[in-house]
């Protein structure tokens, strides 16, 4: 079927969920009308919109780690610590992978599993399988709000029980859960399962229940220009706003130099206002969160530090209205409880020595938001010209012709032809535009920038100079230098 | 490596995993080393990994998992080798293998206990399994 961004009709909506809450049989315990009265109960301190908007008005950045383990008690441990000893503001309900590709018995076997050796076997918590009732306990043996973090491209049943389940905030998105987390998933199908979720939240909100939706701003976190993450963020919020979502926080994933980090924070809401209106869509309240550095890591753990905190200086100083927050084991997968909050303790640290501080403004800032800003409005609009003015439609037809395109996402629905790498100032930039719908003008000015570091180094760029990029904080440095 | 018999490799990321990255920087590395790569890519289950060691007639498996679900997606790979008929066939396995840090000599026991013949702990750089790759089939130096 033809993408359309289009209100879901109601009757269809029914239709589609009936067959959703039967993939598993967790899904026969969501009772809608009794999931919106249970969710109107939840106090305005456990809301996790409410919370955002609070810290927009004051101009704070708030701190949320990732996390989630294999069982429930297990798991309410670790948020419970993440608060106590991390002293995290937000939470978050990271789901395994293998919930995230709908492989429920795999997930199954994992929990039983981990009973059976007494640590978890999982990368998250499978909240399809444990069900309704689990997630009620979780959210509700929590004081503040709890979102659920994933990475899923059919995501309709793990929305129907995690809102029922008590938690406020979701995040995802029908491009930014597909292109980087699968393979063979094709993008009209992830945007119309996306479109169900929306489509539930923009109901719950109808009902006078707030839910925050996040797209996810990093994609594949590994060399992002900040114009392609911030098409697809501004994408998603048109999709979700069409659907009735009122509260949106829009991401951006690290790159690692102070100008163009803040300046892409500062565009992402600009240019997020700017389409919604242009769209008609009123009422929407946009946050935004700060990513700290998605790329591999060093394994010394004072030099995660450094990582950790140089993100949550950015993150206070581009006043994003929070943070997700790395741990001293990046390096090394899924941290434990004690590092996870220590990452936080090290991040909040920053936000709070830097909350005072006036926002920095500079000509190289407000340079670099042009640029960024002139770039987005590239690729939009091509997609749009695609679309015939329908933006989930240019969205598919501009994925297959490459006119915005992801950096190694695994995907076979994206073109994979942009090259990556950093300027001399540490700024990611492109080497290969791939077909991204560029003028001359600002082809111009990333060919000029990636030359001055080839004649720095003595070498020409190459996919030599991209990888180097890639292993370099975690060796260190920022700019991967020639070995 | 030209001299001699280039090795085909089957290189691909198991399980759930979709992390892409490490995936195509191994291809570039392997491919740069002179050996002949089939990437199977990422979300790879056991048994594209042993379909395409058949099909090319593969002189080893790399496995590479980065996601902590490893050890329940790699156990029973080296047996279903076995019943494809090409059980003699190396098995190397890298990555974030567990989930949690624990102990990696603790890690690479379990790994090398189902069949694998080298297990890499996070950060191994691509060179150190070329290195090993070549040494473990009997040349003396790489091409």
């Amino acid at each position: 079927m033809q993408s359309q961004n289009r209100k879901l009709d109601w009757e269809q909506f029914l239709k589609i969920r009936e067959e959703a809450l039967k993939s598993w049989p967790t899904g026969q315990e969501v009772d809608l009308a009794e999931a919106i009265a249970y969710q109107k109960q939840i106090p305005a301190s456990r809301r996790f919109g409410q919370r955002l908007e609070e810290a927009k008005k004051e101009g704070i950045t708030l701190a949320q780690p990732r996390a989630g383990v294999a069982l429930v008690h297990e798991h309410i441990e670790l948020l419970r610590f993440l608060v106590d000893e991390g002293g995290a503001d937000l939470l978050p309900t990271t789901i395994d992978s293998y919930t995230r590709q709908n492989r429920y018995n795999e997930a199954q076997a994992g929990i039983e599993e981990s009973r059976t050796v007494g640590r978890s076997m999982l990368n998250g918590f499978p909240a399809v399988n444990h069900g309704l009732t689990a997630c009620r306990e979780v959210t509700e043996a929590m004081k503040v709000p709890v979102q659920v973090r994933h990475g899923t491209p059919d995501a309709r049943l793990l929305t129907e029980i995690s809102l029922a389940g008590g938690f406020t905030a979701y995040e995802g998105g029908g491009i930014s859960y597909n292109i980087p987390y699968a393979k063979e998933v094709p993008l009209e199908r992830s945007i119309r399962d996306w479109q169900y979720v929306d489509r539930l939240v923009g109901y719950y909100e109808e009902q006078g229940v707030s839910i925050n939706r996040e797209p996810f701003g990093p994609l594949t976190g590994t060399l992002v220009p900040p114009c392609i993450s911030h098409a697809v963020a501004i994408i998603e919020a048109l999709l979700a706003a069409e659907q009735g979502v009122k509260s949106l926080t829009l991401g951006y994933g690290q790159c690692g130099n102070l100008l163009q980090d803040v300046a892409a924070v500062r565009s992402l809401e600009e240019l997020a206002d700017e389409y919604l209106e242009r769209f008609g869509y009123k009422n929407v309240v946009i946050t935004t969160v700060f990513h700290q550095w998605m790329g591999g890591f060093p394994q010394d753990e004072s030099k995660a530090f450094g990582v950790i905190s140089w993100g949550a200086a950015t993150a206070a100083m581009a006043k994003a209205t929070k943070v997700i927050v790395k741990t001293p084991h990046e390096a090394l997968g899924i941290p434990t409880k004690e590092a996870n909050a220590a990452g936080i303790r090290a991040t909040k640290q920053l936000l709070n020595m830097l909350k005072d501080q006036p926002p920095l403004v500079n000509n190289e800032i407000i340079t670099e938001k042009e640029l960024i800003k002139i770039e987005t409005r590239a690729i939009l609009e091509r997609l749009l010209e695609f679309g015939e003015g329908d933006i989930a439609l240019g969205t598919v037809r501009g994925f297959q012709a490459g006119v915005i395109d992801v950096p190694f996402a695994p995907s076979r629905f994206n073109a994979g032809r942009l090259l990556p790498a950093r300027d001399h100032n540490g700024a990611v930039r492109l080497l290969d535009f791939g077909n991204l719908p560029f003028g001359e003008d600002i082809k111009e000015v990333h060919r000029e920038k990636i030359a001055q570091r080839g004649k720095l180094e003595g070498r020409d760029p190459s996919f030599q100079m991209v990888i180097d990029d890639i292993y370099a904080i975690g060796k260190g440095m920022l700019v991967g230098k020639p070995r | 490596m030209e001299e001699k018999k280039q090795l085909t490799l089957i290189l691909g990321v198991i399980g759930a995993d979709v992390h892409a990255v490490g995936n195509r920087i191994l291809e570039y590395a392997f491919t740069e080393a002179g050996f002949k790569v089939v990437n199977i890519g990422v979300m790879a289950s056991q048994e594209e990994f042993i379909n395409a060691a058949v099909e090319t007639n593969a002189d080893a498996i790399l496995v590479s998992s980065l996601y902590g679900h490893g050890e329940i997606d790699c156990r029973g790979l080296r047996e279903k080798a076995i019943e494809a008929g090409i059980g003699q066939i190396k098995m190397y396995v890298g990555g974030n293998l567990v989930v949690g840090k624990q102990d990696w000599l603790e890690v690479e026991k379990r790994f090398t206990n189902m069949g694998f013949d080298r297990a890499y702990p996070p950060g191994t750089m691509p060179q150190e399994a070329i290195d090993d790759i070549v040494r473990d089939f009997g040349f003396k130096e790489r091409c």
